[in-house]
């Protein structure tokens, strides 16, 4: 019982943060941040051309949404550049420290 | 710029930790989906291939990295050493001065028509010049002297008037020099000689001593450049000397001789300052040695730069060291001032030093 008390509570507090994220701006902001940054290191060219194999091997015509999800999402989040991710991680933890009660 | 970056700690402080990783996946899957859209439209869309073209094609417009080439796998100065002969004067011209002188040599392009005009007026017109000479003592009073404005405004013409650039030299230093005298030296200005035959002795001398007066076998006239005319040699002009006054000649000015003091003053002003263009340093202490006596010891020894006339007599070895400077402009003529030019720095000493003997 309590473990779900302190669960419930955790939940609430991320419930919390997630929506203070999105209403202060601070997710479209970093999710810029993440993009501008993915776009600098040449992650998002080296996903494209992973892309262009999935599809000529698929084919052009037929190649749909979830097959380029299935192939795409592992291999980028292993990809991301560590630098990337400090720096993402930084701000997060930046505002949790502000916001967080 | 950061701190080092620590995870949080403690036991709050590892929820915390869960939640910043848990939040930053989510924003990487977001990047990834967005992608995928992004790449899946581009596919259905059509567009997604086009920046590829065939490989034939790719191979040919691959970017070059070799040296002395640029990417394009072009030479830099490849033409720049070369000669082209001239289909007309069939001379061996420079690559860049080629355009140039085809306009020159051609007789077309915009320069040239306005060439020819000005020197078949000024060769029209030199019988006008004749009443005027008695003048020469009344320059510096009379603004509005007819024979001032010639002299000088010839001379400014003279140096501005062949090629586009011995005129943009000019303007940097004096606005309206190049293109105002221009104009005006089409209107005060058509003679380039003066009839020695009606002068008296002592305004053949005193022309003798500011202007070429080297006399031009068609017209029987005066050649009324500077010293250092480069239609004329020096031994013409010493020839000229010799025959008007006798072998008492005075002295030829020659390549830095200074002979007697400027009297055209207020017409040395701005062909002055037209020499500071050229001679900056020098022109002050020369105009200080002209203005003493007929001393060519002083004037020989501001020579610093390679320009050796710098006498500042009534702007006559000014415009000639211009015209100079000018270079371009007819090639017959440019040829004898650049001559003329390199020749005079080695000749200087014994020259003068002969002239001088003979006044002595």
């Amino acid at each position: 019982q309590v473990k779900s008390k302190i669960m419930s509570r955790e939940s609430r507090m991320r419930a919390t943060i997630n929506q203070k994220l999105t209403e202060m701006g601070e997710r479209e902001r970093l999710k810029e941040i993440l993009r501008a940054r993915l776009t600098e290191c040449g992650w998002k060219d080296q996903m494209k051309a992973h892309c262009k194999e999935v599809i000529k091997e698929k084919g052009l015509e037929h190649v749909t949404v979830d097959d380029l999800v299935v192939e795409i999402t592992p291999k980028g989040r292993a990809l991301v550049p560590d630098s990337v991710k400090k720096d993402l991680l930084h701000r997060i933890r930046g505002f949790l420290a502000q916001h967080a009660t | 710029m950061k701190m080092e970056d620590m995870p949080l700690s403690g036991p709050d402080n590892t929820r915390l930790e869960a939640l910043a990783h848990d939040i930053y996946s989510e924003l990487v899957e977001d990047a990834c989906l967005g992608l995928c859209f992004e790449v899946h439209r581009a596919v259905k869309q059509g567009y997604f291939f086009l920046d590829e073209t065939d490989q034939e094609s790719m191979k040919e417009f691959e970017i070059v990295d070799q040296p002395g080439v640029d990417i394009f796998g072009q030479v830099y100065n490849q033409w720049k050493n070369k000669e082209c002969e001239c289909p007309n004067c069939k001379r061996l011209i420079a690559a860049s001065r080629f355009a140039p002188h085809l306009e020159k040599c051609l007789g077309m392009g915009r320069n040239s028509s306005r060439i020819a005009n000005r020197r078949l007026a000024s060769s029209n017109n030199m019988s006008k010049s004749e009443s005027d000479q008695e003048d020469n003592d009344d320059l510096n009073d009379n603004d509005w002297s007819y024979g001032a404005e010639k002299k000088t405004k010839k001379r400014k013409s003279d140096k501005s008037q062949n090629s586009p650039r011995r005129s943009k030299s000019l303007k940097h230093k004096n606005g309206e020099l190049g293109s105002g005298v221009g104009a005006e030296s089409y209107k005060y200005n058509y003679n380039t000689g003066i009839s020695y035959e009606t002068l008296g002795p002592d305004e053949v001398r005193s022309l003798l001593t500011t202007q070429c007066g080297v006399i031009s076998e068609h017209t029987k006239k005066m050649c009324t450049r500077s010293q250092r005319c480069p239609q004329h040699t020096d031994e013409q002009r010493r020839a000229v000397r010799l025959f008007l006054l006798g072998p008492s000649a005075p002295t030829l000015p020659d390549a830095d001789a200074v002979e007697t003091d400027s009297f055209d003053i207020p017409d040395a002003q701005p062909l002055m300052s037209r020499l500071q263009w050229e001679d900056s340093d020098i022109s002050p202490t020369d105009s200080a040695s002209s203005k003493a006596s007929t001393n060519h010891s002083d004037s020989r020894k501001p020579k610093k730069k390679k320009k050796p006339s710098l006498p500042l007599n009534s702007g006559g070895g000014g415009s000639g060291s211009g015209s100079l400077a000018g270079g371009g402009g007819s090639s017959s003529q440019s040829n004898i001032s650049i001559s003329t030019k390199k020749k005079r720095p080695k000749l200087s000493a014994p020259p003068i030093s002969s002239i001088y003997d003979d006044l002595a």
